[in-house]
């Protein structure tokens, strides 16, 4: 581990949908020029910002990720020439569609971070990873999952002593 | 018809307009089927109970003679058009009776390339609204028992139909009970907008009626049913519900015609409306587009222009 790296409290988990074309490119640089940026980011390659459909979004966000971040080519430099263009569009109407749901849009970040921008990448996933620990977890989506695990305990939970134990309680708290 | 007659001030339609847009229903059906124009016709029947209606294909003018226009024609016709209601239009060229909010979802399946316009025999009713949920099927339409989407209804009159029955209705002044929960929900903190989406996904029993009667739910393999690799948990619990909820809202982004048979069948109560009427509204605000009469070959989510917004992109 680097010999500056602090101890935190909360590693927020941070899950980044990248273009292989720009935005992993200029990941790599990133590395190759030895910069530092948190480990919290998982990237996750696409061929286009295009393919990145809302729903990769939604699914990050209930399998634990606290924060997402999409990137790719800046508009003008697409491989395809307008996947990143209509990406744009959907991005904007799904941003709408969560703020009206009730998520934070605090924890999803959008950039566009090309082939030579080393820096850049650092940046965005530096700022992102800092905002999101400020945060704290991402509680809403999990609790959606945690209760799908214990909705079926739940359900028999009227019945005195069958399943609704302290013990099944205390484990199910711990989730 | 003498307009005032039509005006709906909260007090009530004339039974009388719907009998006289049932006569020229009538009329016209049985004029197009005899004359071979059509080779069927979707339209309404009188259903089993009193006061009731039910959708049919109609293929003979003496069946035509059956057919009736009232407030319990609530039915989006247009989703037996599509790809998902396998086989009615393989007869050839077909009549459909559809009101204003039916002809948009029409326009958005010609604009999908789902259907050719001189497929069609449009008999369209300039409409004075349909029974709400719950609504006595035997009570005259007010204010009280008009389904909500017809409180806000701008294209009562249609526009590009072969035929309009009826004339002149109004519906000015009702007050627009969903425009009003939308601006409430909006104004929540987050926080309160997610526990009232949370209560209401909860209690989603994903029996997929939502999808089945929507005409732009045609996908033949939609993408929540889809388990190899699962998109959306197909089970009713929270994580899938609230998931099939965001992705319904967002595949209807920009092609929703609003006709609110969604809500109307859903057994569980869920204002689906408001999600689209939500998202249409965003649309409308970032690119001025509105699901409209006309076919437009593009949607608001299939094209881009160079200089669209991107604040909200680093
Ligand atoms: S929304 Fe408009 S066109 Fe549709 S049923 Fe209501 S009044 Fe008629
Ligand atoms: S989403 Fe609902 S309101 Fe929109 S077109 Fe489909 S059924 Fe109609
Ligand atoms: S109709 Fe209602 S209960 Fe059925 S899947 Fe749709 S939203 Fe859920």
């Amino acid at each position: 581990m680097h010999a500056e790296a602090k101890q935190h409290d909360f590693e927020p988990k941070i899950v980044a949908f990248v273009c292989t074309w720009c935005t992993y490119a200029g990941a790599d640089l990133a590395g190759t020029s030895r910069m530092q940026y948190p480990a919290n980011v998982r990237v996750l390659k696409f061929p286009c910002t295009g393919r990145i459909d809302p729903v990769f979004i939604l699914r990050a966000f209930q399998k634990g990720a606290d924060g997402v971040l999409v990137s790719g080519c800046h508009p003008g430099d697409c491989h395809y020439m307008a996947g990143n263009f209509h990406a744009r569009r959907r991005f904007a109407a799904f941003r709408a569609l969560l703020d009206f749901v009730g998520v934070d849009l605090h924890r999803l970040q959008f950039s566009w971070v090309s082939a030579a921008e080393g820096g850049k990448w650092v940046e965005v996933v530096t700022e992102l990873t800092e905002r999101v620990r400020a945060m704290g977890p991402m509680l809403e989506f999990k609790s959606l999952e945690h209760e799908e695990q214990w909705s079926a305990f739940q359900a028999l939970a009227d019945v005195p002593g069958v399943v609704n134990t302290p013990e099944l309680k205390e484990a199910y708290d711990k989730i | 018809m003498n307009a005032k007659a039509n005006k709906n001030q909260g007090s009530c339609i004339e039974p009388s307009y719907y009998q006289a847009v049932t006569k020229a229903i009538r009329t016209q059906a049985v004029q197009i089927l005899k004359e071979g124009t059509v080779a069927g016709l979707v339209g309404y029947l009188p259903g089993r109970r009193k006061g009731t209606a039910r959708p049919a294909l109609i293929t003979t003018p003496e069946e035509a003679e059956k057919l009736i226009f009232s407030p319990a024609c609530v039915n989006n016709l247009s989703v037996y058009l599509t790809k998902s209601k396998k086989g009615v239009l393989k007869q050839g060229r077909i009549g459909i009776v559809a009101k204003g909010c039916d002809m948009r979802a029409l326009a958005g399946l010609m604009g999908e390339s789902q259907i050719k316009r001189e497929d069609l025999f449009i008999i369209a009713v300039d409409c004075a609204g349909v029974y709400g949920s719950g609504a006595e099927r035997s009570e005259t339409v007010t204010e009280a028992n008009i389904a909500r989407k017809c409180l806000e209804c701008s294209v009562h009159h249609p526009e590009g139909a072969d035929f309009v029955a009826g004339s002149a209705t109004d519906l000015s002044g009702l007050t627009p009970l969903e425009a009003e929960e939308m601006a409430r929900i909006e104004a929540l903190p987050q926080a309160e907008r997610w526990a009232f989406w949370k209560e209401h996904f909860s209690r989603c029993i994903r029996c997929m009626a939502c999808r089945q009667v929507c005409p732009f739910c045609y996908c033949e393999q939609c993408l929540c049913d889809k388990n190899r690799p699962q998109a959306v948990e197909s089970s009713p619990r929270p994580a899938g519900n609230t998931a099939w909820h965001i992705v319904r809202a967002m595949h209807l982004a920009g092609r929703c015609g609003g006709c609110a048979e969604c809500e109307r069948v859903c057994p569980m109560d869920i204002p689906l409306n408001l999600l689209n009427r939500r998202m249409a509204k965003e649309l409308k605000e970032l690119y001025d587009y509105e699901a409209g009469l006309a076919p437009a070959e593009k949607g608001p989510l299939t094209q881009y222009r160079e200089d669209d917004d991107q604040s909200f992109i680093k």
